[in-house]
């Protein structure tokens, strides 16, 4: 008798503890799209974004820690035009042949009260791994009204030089500096 | 002036074309105006793009290949060979730069499913070997392997171009623009200049390598290849040694540029015009 109390209470200790511990969420790839934006020869800011990625997202609010990381198909780039898309995915921009995919992994999760605020981390493009940090611009965490599930949403973005990851074809015409902007949904696991 | 070096007819035309004329007549005397090839290509990589080797991506490996490739030709040139029958080191070039062009494909292969992979490679690797084979039959023959050069140059370039790569189109332009220069001084001085494989073997892997990798990356068709393939066969038609040398690369361009110009219409019927 006596053990199974103390199962129950060891049980019920632990409660509390696992309430603090991270959550998990998986990026949903129908409401996540990260956006870039590349000044053309001056004139005008050409916009594009990457139709597929995947990732996970993990939160810790209690201990304000946690991690992310975010794969994109280099493949999967759109600027509306199909022939700037294929020259884009070619030798001369985002090698996707040789390089299928651009990817971001967080070594700090910063909070400014309860909500992440920005992520410091590594942006790996065209093989070349540099340190980015993301602005979280706007954060959301609640219930789905549709479906019920758990649900955190984000818009991060940062600037980059595209020439420190040696994608120098068409400098200075095109753009050097490249805003990133990271819309992200993603589903508690 | 920034701006001008900036311009892209200016980083694979102009510059290539002067860098070329100059080491052409500046080494004619050591028998080294074969160099002029890589002086022109050099001059596109540092105007165009850069030196850079890490990460070795595929369009990397063909600057510092097609670097290697020239000092392996003055090296040839520059040795006493005896021993060694000439004619030993076509099939061993020829066989290398093959093994060269897998090297420079696997980056881009290895993201293929396996029989995609080995068709690509085995075909390039084939389509390197023979055009380093076919130009190295003309390393002495300078009015012709300046024909030839000039074709393949314009002809891979203008192909990579249509295809959808302006870098690739830009190495093979000076290719072309940089044998232009070659060709251009012979015409004018009515007097051949030295060749030797300092010339061949860097002008047949750049330029043999830029369209393997544009048929892998770009849409430039594989059987594009093929009228490529035919430009060093082109520039073996029997023209008279006794004309003045402006007439013999004249006649000897019209036949490698056609093969050229059909290299770069099979792209556009597929490709169209370029996005830029």
């Amino acid at each position: 008798m006596l053990s199974r109390i103390s199962i129950a209470a060891l049980l019920f200790s632990t409660v509390p503890l696992m309430s603090h511990a991270a959550e998990s969420y998986t990026i949903d790839p129908s409401h996540t799209y990260p956006h870039f934006s590349v000044s053309h020869l001056g004139f005008s800011t050409m916009q594009g974004r990457f139709e597929k990625s995947s990732g996970k997202v993990t939160l810790d609010r209690a201990a304000k820690k946690g991690t992310v990381e975010i794969s994109i198909e280099a493949t999967s780039i759109s600027t509306g035009w199909a022939k700037r898309d294929e020259h884009l995915r070619g030798p001369d921009f985002f090698n996707a042949a040789e390089f299928p995919t651009i990817s971001y992994k967080s070594s700090a999760v910063k909070f400014q009260g309860n909500n992440p605020s920005s992520v410091e981390g590594t942006l790996t493009l065209l093989g070349v791994s540099k340190p980015v940090t993301l602005s979280i611009d706007a954060f959301k965490c609640g219930a789905n009204p549709m479906n019920q599930k758990e649900l955190c949403g984000a818009a991060a973005s940062a600037q980059i030089k595209r020439s420190d990851f040696g994608m120098t074809y068409a400098l200075p015409g095109v753009g050097d500096e490249i805003k990133l902007v990271f819309e992200v949904e993603a589903y508690k696991d | 002036m920034q701006e001008l070096l900036n311009h892209p007819a200016i980083q694979s035309g102009l510059a290539p074309f002067i860098a070329a004329l100059l080491v052409a007549e500046l080494l004619k005397r050591l028998r080294l105006s074969g160099l002029s090839i890589i002086a022109g290509f050099a001059a596109t990589v540092f105007l165009a793009s850069n030196f850079s080797v890490d990460p070795l991506t595929a369009t990397r490996k063909i600057v510092w290949l097609g670097i290697a490739a020239s000092m392996v030709g003055v090296l040839l040139a520059g040795f006493n060979l005896s021993g060694f029958s000439g004619s030993v080191w076509r099939p061993v070039l020829s066989i290398l730069s093959g093994a060269a062009a897998i090297w420079v494909g696997l980056p881009i292969l290895q993201h293929q499913a396996l029989n995609v992979a080995l068709q690509w490679g085995v075909g390039c690797a084939l389509f390197v070997t023979w055009l380093v084979f076919w130009m190295d039959g003309l390393h002495d023959t300078s009015v012709r392997a300046g024909s030839a050069g000039m074709a393949l140059g314009l002809g891979t370039g203008g192909a990579a171009l249509l295809g959808g790569s302006g870098m690739l189109g830009q190495f093979g332009l000076a290719i072309g623009a940089a044998a232009g220069a070659y060709l251009m001084i012979q015409m004018l001085a009515n007097r051949r200049l030295p060749c030797g494989r300092s010339y061949t073997l860097p002008l047949s892997l750049i330029t043999g390598l830029v369209a393997c990798v544009a048929v892998l990356t770009t849409k430039l068709p594989w059987y594009a290849l093929i009228p490529i393939a035919m430009i060093p066969l082109a520039a073996k038609i029997p023209v008279s040694e006794k004309l003045v040398l402006w007439v013999q690369s004249l006649l000897l361009s019209v036949a490698t540029l056609s093969c050229a110009a059909s290299a770069v219409y099979l792209t556009w019927r597929v490709a169209g015009a370029p996005p830029f």
